[in-house]
């Protein structure tokens, strides 16, 4: 039996890796791999276009898939080859998410059931949704739900459109199956038609014919390096770091002023004609010939750019996430039958959780160059794991499965978080110059966030001290006493971390802005996070607060700090807001509430409070009323 | 023990205002949003009563307009807190070596307390905006004003008589210092609306300088705290000599160089006036070399903003050559020189120049309370693991 209990968690541990990193069934013979890795320049940094790929779905659809018409699963890489090289057959698949499609009023648009849509499913309503969204408020923040829901719907749309343009112009499938031929007519009749250009302009006599074909092109092209996306064109060797990539419309144009035409482009062109005829072995040569292109021309960046799609592709934080609701679960039932087995498991698959977890974080900085905190959906990621860092000590220490069950609580939730945050696009963004420095990203930040970590983690431990406690039966005195000092020893840990993080950053702020302290609403909300660990500490030190008071403060710990991390930046004001979405208002008020239902729990009377431990704590009291009511004095 | 040594020794009291503080701040941040930092700041903060009302822009506002929330100010919860500490210290710590953390981080905390309170009173920023291949020996506060008498008769450098606007009440005599003449302010606005009228004003209170020549009048607005906008500072002034009243002037930080000046003449002298942001002089000019305005490939984003400057002293032993960028201020001369802000198209470049003599203050506070926060929770862990150990 003993046995058995292992060998159920480590099947599911393994069902959880397996899911993740099942290889793709590939049957087509394409060399995706090697295609998702060519570079394309997106917000200052070379990466993948595995990435851009990612990135975009997550805008359009806020998952990692597409389902194509009959059924099959799309990697996001598969659809963006379609979406650029078989348009055709992109638009069919349901890639817009559309919340409440009923609401929008277009007839015959929402389905029953089905929130997500086509490029061909929406295209009949283009004219009325442009309408809707030529009167909406110009202000983001002054839209309502529904207002948003079409803002989304023109933002998704456009990005599809610019998106798609990337690599190629696009037209029918005729124009797409000759690309190399018009890019030969195009290069080739730069010069004469520059010629007959000249010409017109003296008045001499000119090829009428040839200057209208070499026009076309100009107009065509230039439209496209207005709508085009990506910028996939490298310049060409020897490449500065800080130099800009071009898109497809600006290269071609660049042959006008008589640059040559980058091999990228014909590369492309060969790889989307391959594609449309099913050529696997051309497509794979060329896209082997573009990596090896790259390779040459960058060479420091291309073990980076092949990390982030094997990152991308592994998910950790994904697998990370799973465990924790395991170990969640596994804490959950060892209380109730088989401790000791359940309780080691639950130990071992939170350890393994953490390696996962700091494996993830240290790809981001390795990916990013950067410390593991750069902004809010990194934050998160990064509460979640100090968070689970200290339950993993904790665990360590008593053996009683409360320290994994809160910190895999507080992973997943982070992590939960983490992904929603993760839905505005690209996580690993450029630093804002004021911010660019790694020497404060990895003290202040890193400090700061952990210190949000415990405080979350305390706050955790003090919520599960009033549920067991009111709830359940056999909660004992020991465990009470156990709980309140984990809970102690946490927000040392908190208070310590936010103080000095604080410091440092007043230190920071002194340095690049010429005050310790402004009264800025994040110097504030860490403040108000310090303060709120030296009430703990002063109302424990000197008795003010006894059990019950000392978790409902730890709770209210939990408000604090939420309101430092997301509340302040609502806000909108000072030099910190580094930007963020108003649902997270929603979120914030939400938590609130549930937090403040905590502290009610915890504050419940003793008789209300069904443990042992509640029960005993009654006894006395009761006994001490009693006693002070026949004290004859 | 003395009931009220007692009171204002006790950890109760402690708890009591680190919960006002917390409410304090949690309010002054909120308030931010309408009225901006430094508005809110000298509200909440440097202050020692705030009243906490409830949001116009708020949901329900005309049911719940009602709402206020009294609340100690920065300043007395502050000095409460020093009182409560001092107190604290005096009747019941003992120093031991088990307590010297808790001595470190509360000397840390006091240190740093005075040092805020200096800084809310002592400190100065101002602004000084050089263009490229250009120089600059001043700069500009922005949210104080003065009233100058430029006496430029000297061909070498000028005189300058400065009186500060916050001197400037309605119908107060004031001398201009080292000359014969004397103010008298008729009116004065701390925001106002200055331009040009179309028809010419009949009751034109002022009847010299620009106001007549260019039909230029002011009316009153609402002063403004928000963080990039200025207040147009107005005034109207009666200059008199020693034989009596010369003419009206109006006078406004926004009638600056771009316009004419304006003379006030008296027998065989005369002088400039005008209304202008304050400024400070200093011993040297800072010359902007060249001034660098970087971002991310393919991005507006900024990567780098940097200022190559050359400091030209009076006494030339002292110049220096410096790089200003983000996080790397100068200091030069009890001054320091920040990287904040830039114009005209990355021509000019904006330094922000903070003088404050406690600087160092919050550093050795900070040393002193990481210190023993080390020492304090270091002890504990050590009893924890020690306490394990034999389990």
């Amino acid at each position: 039996m003993k046995n058995l209990i292992y060998i159920i968690v480590l099947a599911l541990v393994l069902m959880v890796f397996g899911r993740q990193l099942k290889p793709s069934s590939n049957e087509s013979g394409f060399n995706i791999d090697s295609f998702s890795e060519l570079p394309v320049q997106v917000g200052g940094r070379i990466k993948p276009l595995d990435s851009v790929a990612r990135n975009t779905l997550l805008i359009l659809s806020a998952r990692q898939k597409v389902e194509s018409p009959d059924g099959e699963w799309l990697q996001p890489i598969e659809w963006f080859m379609d979406l650029t090289m078989r348009p055709e057959l992109a638009d069919t698949y349901r890639v817009f998410k559309i919340e409440f499609p009923d609401d929008l009023g277009l007839p015959g648009l929402a389905e029953q059931g089905q929130r997500y849509y086509s490029f061909n499913d929406l295209k009949p309503h283009f004219k009325t949704l442009l309408e809707l969204y030529s009167k909406l408020d110009p202000e983001p923040k002054k839209r309502s739900a529904y207002d948003a829901q079409i803002a989304d719907i023109n933002d998704g749309l456009m990005l599809y459109h610019r998106v798609m343009h990337s690599l190629h112009p696009i037209g029918g499938p005729e124009r797409l199956d000759s690309l190399a031929d018009e890019y030969r007519s195009y290069t080739s009749s730069v010069g004469p038609g520059m010629d007959a250009l000249r010409k017109q302009q003296a008045g001499d006599d000119y090829d009428a014919d040839l200057l209208r074909r070499f026009v076309t092109f100009g107009d065509d092209y230039l439209k496209l390096s207005r709508t085009a996306h990506l910028r996939v064109i490298p310049p060409p060797p020897p490449v500065e770091p800080l130099e800009d990539w071009e898109n497809i419309g600006e290269e071609l144009l660049g042959v006008m002023q008589g640059e040559a035409l980058s091999p990228y482009v014909m590369g492309y062109a060969g790889l989307t004609m391959a594609y449309r005829r099913g050529e696997t072995e051309m497509f794979n040569q060329t896209a082997q010939d573009l990596r090896q292109r790259f390779i040459a021309d960058f060479p420091d960046d291309i073990d980076r750019v092949h990390y982030e799609r094997v990152f991308n592709s592994m998910q950790p934080f994904s697998v990370a996430m799973q465990l924790y609701v395991i170990i969640f679960l596994a804490v959950c039932i060892s209380w109730l039958r088989w401790p000791k087995e359940l309780g080691n498991a639950a130990f071992w698959v939170l350890v393994l959780a953490f390696i996962i977890h700091t494996l993830g974080l240290a790809s981001r900085m390795y990916i990013q160059g950067r410390p593991p905190v750069t902004n809010l959906y990194s934050s998160a990621v990064f509460v979640g794991w100090g968070a689970v860092l200290l339950g993993v000590f904790l665990e360590r220490f008593t053996r009683n499965g409360i320290g994994a069950a809160m910190a895999s609580l507080v992973g997943f939730c982070t992590l939960i978080v983490a992904h929603h945050l993760a839905m505005s696009g690209d996580t690993l963004e450029m630093m804002r110059a004021v911010l660019d420095s790694n020497f404060w990203l990895a003290t202040h930040v890193v400090v700061i966030t952990f210190g949000y970590s415990a405080m979350f983690l305390a706050g955790a431990l003090a919520i599960f001290y009033g549920v067991l406690g009111v709830f359940g039966n056999r909660f004992d005195n020991k465990s009470a006493r156990t709980l309140s000092g984990m809970v102690y020893g946490i927000i040392c840990f908190g208070t310590l971390f936010s103080l000095v993080g604080t410091i440092l950053g007043g230190i920071w702020a002194d340095q690049s802005w010429g005050r310790f302290w402004g009264w800025d609403p994040k110097e504030n909300g860490a403040l108000m996070i310090v303060i709120m660990g030296a009430i703990y500490l002063h109302a424990r030190w000197g008795g003010i607060c006894k059990d019950r008071g000392l978790m409902a403060l730890a709770i209210a710990g939990n408000v604090i700090t939420a309101w430092s991390w997301f509340g302040t930046n609502l806000l909108g004001v000072g030099l910190h807001s580094y930007g963020f979405t108003d649902s997270g208002f929603y979120w914030l008020i939400a938590f609130l509430i549930s937090q403040l239902v905590f502290i009610g729990l915890v504050l419940l009377p003793w008789r209300f409070w069904r443990s042992e431990y509640g029960r005993e704590k009654d006894q006395k009291a009761r006994k001490r009323i009693l006693i002070a009511g026949a004290d004859p004095t | 023990m003395n009931p009220v040594f007692k009171f204002f020794a006790s950890l109760r009291l402690t708890v009591v205002l680190l919960a006002f503080s917390m409410m304090l701040i949690f309010f002054g941040t909120l308030d931010q949003v309408h009225y901006g930092i430094w508005h809110t700041q000298k509200l909440y903060f440097e202050s020692f009563l705030v009243v906490w009302a409830y949001p116009e822009q708020w949901l329900h506002y005309n049911k719940l307009f009602w709402l206020h929330l009294p609340m100690p100010g920065g300043y007395l919860l502050g000095a409460m807190l020093f009182v409560n500490l001092l107190a604290a210290h005096i009747t019941r710590f003992k120093f031991t070596f088990k307590k010297s953390g808790i001595f470190l981080i509360h000397f840390g905390l006091i240190l740093l307390l005075v040092s805020e309170l200096m800084t809310d009173l002592v400190s100065k920023e101002s602004q000084m905006p050089v263009d490229e291949g250009g120089r600059s020996n001043y700069s500009q506060a922005f949210r104080s004003n003065e009233l100058v008498f430029i006496d430029r008769s000297h061909p070498e450098h000028d005189t300058i008589h400065s009186i500060p606007t916050k001197l400037l009440k309605i119908g107060k005599q004031i001398d201009v210092p080292d000359t014969s003449l004397s103010i008298r302010t008729v009116r004065f606005f701390p925001n106002s609306n200055v331009g040009r009228a179309q028809a010419p004003v009949a009751d034109n209170i002022a009847d010299q300088g620009v106001a007549i020549k260019m039909n230029v009048v002011a009316t009153p607005t609402e002063v403004t705290y928000a963080e990039n906008e200025m207040n147009t500072e107005t005034a109207y002034v009666e200059i008199s000599g020693a034989d009596g009243v010369i003419g009206t002037w109006l006078v406004s930080n926004v009638i600056d160089e771009r316009f004419p000046p304006q003379m006030v003449s008296l027998g065989e002298q005369s002088w400039e006036v005008a209304l202008r942001f304050t400024r400070n002089y200093y011993p040297f000019e800072i010359e902007l070399i060249d001034f660098k305005h970087e971002k991310y490939p393919g991005t507006e984003v900024p990567f780098n903003f940097s200022s190559e400057v050359m400091v030209h002293h009076e006494d030339s032993a002292k110049d220096q050559k410096a790089l200003i960028y983000m996080n790397h201020p100068l200091r030069y001369e009890g001054l320091t020189f920040y990287q904040a802000s830039f114009a005209n198209q990355d021509k000019t470049s904006i330094f922000q120049v903070v003088r404050n003599p406690g600087w160092i203050l919050p550093y050795i506070s900070v040393l002193l309370m990481g210190l023993g926060m080390c020492v304090q929770f270091g002890m504990h862990f050590i009893k924890f693991l020690s306490k394990r150990r034999p389990a």
